[in-house]
């Protein structure tokens, strides 16, 4: 069960010497963390690696976390940069968004869900397939805007850019999402026929 | 800025009270507009109903372990504690400092221009090392070491506990 106290709360306790507080605060945060680095991994396992280092990170800096900003935005951007640093380690191609037409890392590629179960064939299942063959930077908009609860001023603090280019950036990256879910359904629609 | 660019804005709630009382004037005269409108509101509405990942149930656990076996471990500069530091390094400054002040204490300053050399009186160290005295040393040494032995095995058993 999750601690009911607030991220502030629960980083008091932890500044405190309260550990189990801290694993209460990872609890609260883990899943989307976890989401975010898939965004730039594409797998499980790189990804939990990616999220553990996050989270250690983050218990490491926690006393200069100034609370001029919500926990998650920090934590986040925290997650942005561990990501990007693994990523680039792995020597992985993260062109930018401008150039996003000439990324192709994931296409026709295994997501993680089993393609032939009737039940992921879903709507919902091509929606997440088309996220996968976004770029990170498109993918990670995306999720900051609709599933990590953050302004467009949240979003540019954690990436650090001006709110008016998160703007910008997330409505190519809905575009470019949109185009991928046609494309992917009416592939689907060729193989049916 | 396009149309579908300004329709984002009106989903999002981003968009002037102008341009928002324009598409909504444009939404009842133009049905290709409101067709646009709709199929980016369905877009929307399934991007935010989209589930997010869930990570391995050990998770928590694997990051709490990592972050203790950190912590277990303190690089040897935390480790060291800097009032020992400060003590010793105190310890120091004290010697010197008396030596000096007894150095400029046994100077003969109303000496004449005779070249003389002055006397210079060691302190009887014999009388230092004398039994009373040796004996509080040592004393207090015993006591500083034992001290010391119980803050390490402290230390080890809350490491061994955590």
């Amino acid at each position: 069960m999750q601690s009911k106290l607030s991220d502030i709360a629960l980083i008091v306790k932890t500044l405190a010497g309260d550990q189990s507080a801290y694993a209460d605060l990872v609890k609260r945060h883990q899943r989307f963390v976890f989401t975010l680095a898939m965004r730039f991994t594409k797998n499980r396992e790189d990804a939990e690696e990616v999220a553990q280092d996050c989270f250690i990170k983050a218990y490491r800096s926690l006393a200069s976390f100034k609370q001029e900003s919500k926990f998650s935005t920090w934590l986040y951007s925290i997650v942005y940069t561990t990501a990007m640093t693994s990523l680039r380690k792995k020597r992985v191609d993260t062109t930018s968004i401008d150039d996003e037409d000439t990324y192709i890392q994931v296409a026709n590629t295994s997501s993680g869900y089993d393609v032939n179960d009737a039940e992921n064939r879903s709507r919902s299942f091509y929606l997440n397939q088309a996220i996968t063959q976004l770029t990170p930077d498109d993918a990670t908009i995306i999720t900051l805007f609709y599933k990590g609860e953050q302004s467009l001023e949240e979003i540019a603090q954690t990436l650090g850019i001006e709110a008016n280019s998160v703007k910008v950036k997330l409505f190519r990256a809905r575009q470019r999402l949109k185009e991928k879910l046609e494309r992917n359904l009416k592939h689907e629609v060729n193989e049916l026929i | 800025m396009n149309i579908e660019e300004k329709l984002w804005d009106y989903i999002d709630g981003t968009c002037s009270v102008e341009d928002h009382e324009a598409i909504d004037l444009l939404l009842v005269q133009d049905e290709a507009f409101r067709q646009k409108y709709l199929e980016l509101l369905a877009l929307n509405r399934e991007i935010a109903a989209m589930e997010i990942e869930e990570p391995s149930m050990a998770f928590t656990y694997n990051v709490m372990e990592n972050i203790r076996a950190d912590y277990a471990k303190p690089p040897l500069k935390a480790a060291i504690d800097g009032r020992i530091i400060k003590i010793i390094g105190g310890f120091f400054v004290f010697t010197i400092a008396a030596l000096l002040i007894f150095i400029l204490v046994n100077i003969n300053w109303s000496a004449g221009t005779t070249i003389a050399v002055p006397t210079f009186k060691m302190p009887e160290i014999k009388n230092l090392l004398s039994g009373e005295i040796l004996k509080g040393f040592l004393f207090f040494d015993v006591v500083l070491v034992l001290f010391l032995f119980d803050t390490f095995l402290r230390k080890k058993g809350i490491a061994k506990h955590a």
